[in-house]
């Protein structure tokens, strides 16, 4: 079996990752705490680095998750974690899903087109999720370069017409704000998670786990300091900017004379975050597949079924998407570090039965 | 089985770049044509206040014959009345059938009566509004904007197209008119000062010109539409936007002449080749700025005391005398004209100074300055901050050698 390399790990953690974050997440967090919006990014990144730490020491074991899991509770006990963790990750994706559709139909039309233009990328979560979680290591080796290209296109354009003060006085949104731009952003952060799915997809490597961590908060940081570029140019009316990284960069001043040429690297961001929005469906799908066994068609009529699951839930939610974020991001934020921080380092201080009886 | 073997053979990789194509052709929209002929483009918005409520008059570009002979751009002009700008937008809709297109929308004139009241009760449709760019100019005009958008332009076809070359980035360089965007507006608003400033356009018959005579170009469609839009001028219209518009919590507060726009320009240090006047022996000279620095800082230090400094490089542009040619062919100023031009300068900061202190504008940012630098401090001058504090105002006039 196609195994990811470490170096597709790197570039999933530092490139494609942060991309799931630079569309509505900025909004929100300039809603929950203004100018510091930037503090509650830099602290679920840096404990995110750690859960990554954590799932990248766990795969010097040679398992899967449901491996892992089995050889330390039980059969029974890793069935139901192992599909709790996919029914989270089908739960987690609904917000990045009705992201895409929102920042599809609301920056590449001029007017609110009907829902069928979305339809198109159904067929695409479709035919990505029948395909082994394992051949995104090719994935990621072909969208690092695109996020990387595109991410510094889009800050290329938007450095220069940031008022950088606005970012200031720090702490001034006080530790209400603080922390509830934190508890609301854990939505956005669920890289570990999807980690843990691709656990025995790839090997161990020596200095694997702090790497992986460092390359984290790399795109971490690259993050960090979109936010304080968006923050620095539309100050005060940040919380009404959503789709992000669609937006900063249109106030360049020579686009009078080059035309909107930043559309090029806003395309390329949009190629990764369509990528990056079909992982929590496939890690859904692989968390079934570990739990019942390999079986032929189990992951083409998952995959179908589940797209149209999302198909249809896009359908009913189509101008709800209000209410599905305070319902995911503000009711149930709770269930994201449990599963993304808590499970990780929880699974460290799981030892093998035979070990133990040994 | 030849097929099957063949596609065995193609990589992965073409697999995904062919699907990146497809992505991006259709994420791309071009599939989405606009149909000019459902279409309402507009071009510019011109908001007035009624007794309903507003009154949004809108330059329609409308598609043209393929005479040759005429170019430029044909536009016709719809007033609209409801409660609230949306209402004027969906009855623009109602009466004409054409689905209002937001998207090439680069200006919004406020009249003047809309401007005295709160501004965000009626741009916040705009800012709302996805479809909208929100870096399209902004304006306070005199008297109803509906007068000004109706008129007709003596140097272009449409009248809004007229009043955005005002707003170009050569003129915002020479410090005769201070532009503002929709978005910098609404963060001016939504910030701790409250306070913002707008071009105040002005309009006045072209000498010379006969009445409803042709504008030079195809001429525009002009006109009302079925809203009615009156007052429609068939003389052709210039336009200037020498003062500036100062808004304190969305209002409109005052005005600054012509003079202390410069200043406010000069303070922002965005002057490039614009001109003042000074004088020699008496008599008129005048200056080009070559460079510009400027700055406000507040010093909180005993009382507050706001700097406001600006420095300029000048060099000689023109005598209202004649002149022999030595003189024409240097550049450099006498020490005489670069003390008049500093106190001409300092004069005109002197003048926008006290009028920001009289409409209580702080246009200068001294509010936000004092936010960033000190949260406790703010909180303690907050009130009182622009009644009590005092300027100490620099103005360094160089000569270019």
């Amino acid at each position: 079996m196609n195994k990811i390399s470490e170096r597709q790990i790197y570039f999933f953690l530092a490139c494609i990752a942060p991309v799931g974050k630079l569309i509505v997440m900025p909004a929100r967090l300039a809603g929950y705490c203004g100018n510091d919006l930037w503090l509650p990014a830099l602290f679920q990144f840096a404990v995110q680095a750690l859960a990554v730490f954590c799932v990248l020491l766990l795969a010097k074991r040679k398992e899967s998750l449901y491996g892992l899991l089995s050889d330390g509770v039980g059969k029974f006990v890793a069935k139901i974690v192992v599909l709790l963790v996919g029914a989270f990750l089908l739960f987690a994706g609904i917000l990045p899903l009705l992201e895409q559709k929102l920042f599809v139909q609301g920056v590449f039309y001029d007017t609110l087109p009907s829902l069928l233009s979305f339809a198109p990328f159904f067929l695409f979560l479709a035919y990505l999720c029948s395909k082994p979680l394992a051949s995104y290591g090719r994935v990621f080796d072909l969208l690092a370069p695109i996020a990387i290209v595109g991410l510094a296109g889009v800050l290329l354009f938007s450095v220069g017409n940031a008022d950088y003060g606005a970012i200031l006085p720090v702490g001034a949104s006080g530790a209400r704000g603080l922390l509830k731009g934190t508890a609301y952003s854990f939505a956005w952060f669920y890289d570990s998670a999807l980690l843990l799915m691709m656990l025995g997809k790839f090997d161990y490597k020596k200095g694997m786990a702090w790497k992986g961590a460092v390359c984290y908060l790399a795109g971490g940081a690259a993050v960090v300091f979109f936010l304080v570029v968006f923050y620095g140019i539309f100050g005060g009316t940040a919380v009404n900017q959503f789709f992000a990284f669609t937006k900063t960069s249109k106030y360049f001043s020579g686009f009078t004379v080059l035309g909107r040429v930043d559309y090029l690297f806003i395309f390329l961001l949009s190629l990764a975050a369509a990528f990056y929005t079909a992982l929590p469906v496939s890690g859904a799908i692989e968390s079934i597949i570990q739990a019942f066994g390999q079986k032929k068609y189990l992951p083409t009529l998952l995959s179908v079924l589940f797209s149209a699951g999302y198909f249809l839930l896009t359908y009913l939610l189509d101008f709800r998407f209000g209410d599905v974020m305070r319902a995911i991001a503000e009711q149930a934020f709770y269930l994201f570090p449990a599963f993304a921080l808590l499970l990780p380092p929880l699974l460290l201080l799981i030892r093998r039965r035979k070990h133990e009886t040994a | 089985m030849k097929l099957r073997k063949f596609l065995k053979t193609v990589p992965m990789k073409l697999y995904l770049i062919l699907l990146a194509v497809v992505l991006f052709s259709f994420f791309s929209n071009d599939f989405g044509l606009v149909d000019i002929q459902k279409t309402a483009i507009i071009l510019a918005a011109g908001i007035d206040k009624t007794e309903e409520g507003f009154s949004l008059t809108s330059q329609i570009a409308v598609p043209k014959g393929s005479d040759r002979a005429q170019g430029g751009t044909s536009s016709v002009n719809i007033t609209t009345q409801g409660e609230t700008v949306s209402d004027c937008v969906t009855a623009l809709f109602g009466k004409t059938g054409w689905v209002p297109k937001l998207v090439f929308c680069d200006l919004i004139v406020l009249g003047e009566e809309a401007a005295k009241e709160d501004v965000i009760s009626y741009l916040n449709y705009f800012l709302r509004n996805e479809y909208m760019p929100d870096n399209c100019l902004l304006a306070v005009c005199e008297g109803t904007a509906e007068k000004l958008i109706t008129s007709t332009s003596a140097i272009d076809d449409a009248s809004s197209l007229a009043i955005e070359k005002l707003f170009s980035d050569a003129a915002e360089k020479s410090g005769k008119v201070m532009t503002n965007t929709l978005k910098d507006f609404a963060i001016d608003y939504y910030d701790v000062g409250k306070s913002s400033y707008l071009p105040y356009v002005k309009m006045s018959p072209q000498k010379g010109a006969s009445p409803g005579g042709d504008s030079g170009g195809s001429g525009s469609a002009g006109g009302s539409g079925s809203g009615g839009s009156g007052g429609s001028e068939s003389e052709e219209q210039i336009y200037t936007a020498e003062e500036t518009a100062l808004f304190a919590e969305g209002k409109m507060v005052g005005k600054l002449p012509a003079e202390q726009t410069l200043a406010l320009s000069l303070l922002e240090g965005n002057v490039f080749a614009g001109t003042f006047p000074a004088k020699e022996q008496g008599k008129p000279v005048t200056l080009t700025v070559v460079r510009n620095s400027g700055g406000v800082s507040l010093d909180m230090k005993g009382a507050p005391t706001a700097k406001l400094t600006v420095d300029v490089t000048c060099r000689l542009c023109c005598r209202g005398t004649t002149a022999p040619i030595e003189d024409i062919s240097s550049d450099a100023v006498s020490p005489e004209i670069l003390e008049d031009a500093k106190k001409v300068l300092q004069g005109y900061i002197e003048g926008l100074w006290n009028t920001c202190k009289e409409t209580k504008c702080d246009v200068l940012e001294l509010k936000r300055k004092l936010y960033r630098s000190s949260l406790k401090k703010y909180e303690e001058w907050e009130e009182f901050l622009l009644t009590s504090v005092r300027p100490d105002i620099s103005a360094d006039v160089k000569s270019m050698k």
